[in-house]
């Protein structure tokens, strides 16, 4: 019996499978992934079943719906401050003398952030300010890392091109430093926003007094309520991808430029 | 100006990157062409093989790098003024993020252009380069002969009377190298002050294209070797040679003869 051509291209290596085939094996994998996840015997594994009618108690009773609104509000706090402090010291690489702020900045993303709870509760006093000052300090250093690379590796000739055009530097700043390297922030934005996504559970467990589906899951762990526990992951996964893909968006419709370059390769 | 009047001086120039000496004492001029009844700007093609330092001298008559030693004057021996030197790099750059017209309007605002007359000018530059339904596409969508065109127009939107091009016939296809030359020669007669110099090691192509042709390469020990630090080793005058401004230079028996003498100067460069 002949094989389909585009059941051949997903099976073989390096071969291309067009949207349709694309989405209909990841609706293949999801499918696998579910009945995976009936099958599996063991006990702290809660059924679909069991997940989805603790997650329709947790939002209808125990206020699961403010509880990601916090969240939402700490994590659009923390971005914010993250994407202007590390957008300013990325572009401030141009300048020589402050490269290597830049680079200490950078460097600081091996501390981690456990052991900085006790001099940042010190210094921020705890609650909201020292919750979105953790998340702003793991993402703004792992943000200044890839951001400063960007402009670092923008080619000398672009600089050129613009001197020759009669561009005094502040413009080539803003043409080739800033506006030129507009897609790849909001990309670098995009993957800072999953490792803030992903610290959020630890950083709300830190200060459970505003709540938040960290202090949510928390509290959930402690009395081992494990389908309210995986209703609650599975709430964190689902915004995740849609914030990321919401981001994605806002790339495409700024920089469609960026789209047809990933087209044309 | 008048004919044989100095429009580009370069004099004495002497370069050296790390230990290794890239040019030196280089010198040469361009001088103003005049055709009766005809506006005739200048064509000169700087021919060297690879790695000898063409692109390093097209920086500095550029300004973007200075000569360690030496001068590059414009007109009546005057330093050249800011942002009437233009430049085609290799690979047409161009700023991505912004649109064929953006590209073309941002040039002439960072030369001081009020925005409504960058952007008229512009629109008849992409008129004039047949590139005016072009006008709402990005870099990306452009094929490697629109870019280079858009990148020449770039460079055009403020007044330049020295237009460097670095390598504009590389990659070229035979249809698509007849256009760029016939473009270029409609640039550099655009004006009677004009001069575009072409650097490039594609001798049929520079001698089709230009006025002057010069050689750029480096003197020779007695064994043979290179001795380093480059400069201008011949000079071809086409016009005194009857084989400037013409169309049918390639049906003329002197060509292959001129040919094939530059090319065997061109392998002891």
């Amino acid at each position: 019996m002949a094989v389909p051509v585009a059941v051949k291209n997903a099976l073989l290596p390096n071969r291309q499978v067009d949207r349709r085939v694309a989405l209909a094996l990841v609706a293949f994998w999801i499918a696998i992934a579910f009945l995976l996840w009936l099958a599996v015997p063991f006990a702290t594994l809660p059924k679909p079943g069991e997940v989805w009618s603790a997650l329709g108690s947790m939002w209808w009773q125990h206020g699961m719906g403010p509880e990601l609104f916090t969240t939402l509000g700490l994590i659009a706090d923390a971005l914010l401050r993250t994407v202007i402090i590390s957008l300013i010291l990325s572009y401030a690489t141009v300048i020589a003398a402050l490269r290597p702020v830049v680079e200490a900045v950078s460097k600081l993303r091996f501390l981690g952030l456990t052991g900085l709870v006790v001099p940042f509760t010190l210094f921020f006093g705890g609650g909201h300010d020292l919750k979105v000052a953790m998340l702003t300090f793991g993402m703004t250093t792992f943000f200044v890392t890839s951001m400063a690379q960007v402009v670092m590796d923008i080619p000398r000739e672009q600089f050129d091109h613009m001197r020759v055009l009669g561009a005094g530097e502040l413009r080539i700043l803003w043409e080739v430093v800033i506006r030129g390297t507009l897609d790849k922030a909001l990309e670098i934005m995009r993957q800072n926003l999953a490792i803030g996504w992903a610290l959020i559970t630890m950083v709300e467990g830190i200060s459970r007094a505003e709540g938040g589906l960290g202090a949510l899951i928390l509290n959930q762990n402690k009395h081992f309520r494990l389908a309210e526990v995986y209703a609650i992951l599975l709430v964190i996964l689902v915004v995740g991808l849609v914030l990321d893909y919401a981001i994605g968006l806002v790339g495409r419709v700024i920089c469609p430029y960026a789209e047809l370059e990933r087209v044309r390769r | 100006m008048a004919d044989g009047d100095v429009l580009l001086e370069v004099r004495d120039v002497s370069e050296r990157l790390g230990n290794h000496q890239v040019l030196a004492k280089l010198t040469f001029d361009v001088r103003d062409r005049v055709r009766p009844g005809k506006v005739t700007g200048q064509l000169v093609a700087l021919l060297g093989p690879s790695g000898v330092g063409k692109t390093r001298l097209l920086r500095l008559i550029a300004g973007l790098d200075r000569p360690d030693t030496g001068v590059v004057l414009g007109p009546k021996s005057q330093p050249i003024a800011s942002g009437t030197v233009g430049v085609v790099f290799q690979n047409y750059i161009l700023l991505r993020h912004r649109t064929v017209m953006g590209n073309l309007v941002t040039a002439g605002v960072a030369n001081g252009m009020a925005r409504g007359e960058a952007r008229d000018k512009s629109s008849h530059l992409l008129e004039r380069f047949g590139l005016a339904d072009r006008g709402s596409y990005y870099p990306a969508q452009l094929s490697g002969g629109q870019r280079q065109r858009v990148a020449i127009a770039q460079q055009l939107v403020h007044q330049k009377t020295l237009l460097l091009m670095d390598e504009p016939f590389s990659g070229l296809d035979p249809a698509a190298l007849d256009d760029v030359i016939k473009l270029i020669v409609e640039v550099a007669h655009m004006d009677e002050l004009n001069t575009v110099i072409i650097v490039t090691h594609d001798i049929r192509a520079a001698m089709l294209v230009s006025d002057t042709l010069l050689m750029l390469g480096r003197d020779r020990a007695p064994d043979g070797k290179p001795i380093p630090g480059a400069h201008i080793q011949d000079s071809y005058n086409m016009v005194e040679r009857g084989m400037a401004w013409r169309t049918d230079l390639e049906l003329d028996p002197k060509f292959p003869a001129l040919e094939r003498e530059i090319k065997d100067r061109f392998r002891t460069l």
